[in-house]
């Protein structure tokens, strides 16, 4: 498969279009939007998380860069979050409509990675401005 | 945020509205609103161009978790979700884009407080 169409299944248009299988429960519909629309506000969350770190934070002493390097992955985070949960329902809805087992979903992992390595990077800034 | 439509036949609230997805589904919708709202506040402190254009996604997505409401389960589900969540996912990405604009640039962009 190309990569352009590969990209427009995830079109907002190929839901719609998929008329393989049976229209799934409006009940699960609804609540594969509302799944999204969770994750929506987690990636929302994660931008004014970010942007509040290097707008709202006194600088670290001796680590000039430290908000940038705690703020920037957040927001950038945000974003591939927003991506992916809209690329989840797309797929969710797709195995709903065909009756096959839901895909299982790596975006738990993308979040506990990245909040694993902000930590990590938080340590270090935090170590590094206070033995200065 | 009262139903649009008038309720099917039917006094069962079950029946109406099974599991109550629909208003659920509903409640989610002015969440989101609500953070993008929350949002675009936060950011006002940072840069108030930002800030009032985030502002201002918030009752466009109000209006779209309205229109899910607006066809009933009788009348077939909508097709035109994913569209909607698709503007969702789009409007986040250019959030996050000024965000990290004002992030890295901070106060030499236009409309910068301080």
């Amino acid at each position: 498969m190309s990569w352009a169409s590969r990209l427009a299944e995830f079109g907002p248009g190929s839901v719609g279009r998929d008329s393989g299988g049976t229209e799934p429960d409006p009940r699960f519909t609804f609540a594969n939007e509302r799944t999204f629309l969770a994750w929506s506000r987690t990636a929302l969350a994660l931008v004014v998380a970010g942007l509040a770190i290097v707008q709202l934070l006194p600088p670290f002493p001796g680590v000039p860069a430290g908000r940038h390097l705690l703020g920037v992955p957040l927001i950038v985070l945000g974003a591939v979050l927003a991506i992916a949960a809209y690329a989840e329902y797309v797929r969710n809805q797709r195995a709903m409509r065909r009756g096959e087992p839901l895909p299982r979903s790596v975006m738990p992992w993308i979040l506990a990675a990245t909040i694993a390595g902000m930590a990590l990077i938080s340590a270090i800034v935090l170590l590094i401005s206070a033995l200065r | 945020m009262t139903p649009r439509t008038p309720a099917p036949a039917g006094d069962d609230p079950e029946e109406r509205d099974p599991g109550m997805a629909r208003e659920r589904t509903s409640l989610a919708w002015t969440r989101t609103a609500i953070s993008f709202a929350a949002l675009g506040g936060t950011v006002l402190k940072a840069n108030v161009i930002t800030g009032l254009i985030i502002l201002a996604v918030a009752p466009v997505i109000w209006e779209l978790g309205r229109v899910s409401q607006g066809s009933g389960l009788a009348a077939g589900f909508p097709r035109v979700g994913p569209a909607r969540l698709f503007v969702i996912a789009v409007a986040i990405v250019a959030v996050a884009v000024l965000c990290l604009y004002i992030a890295i640039f901070g106060k030499s962009v236009p409309g910068a407080l301080r």
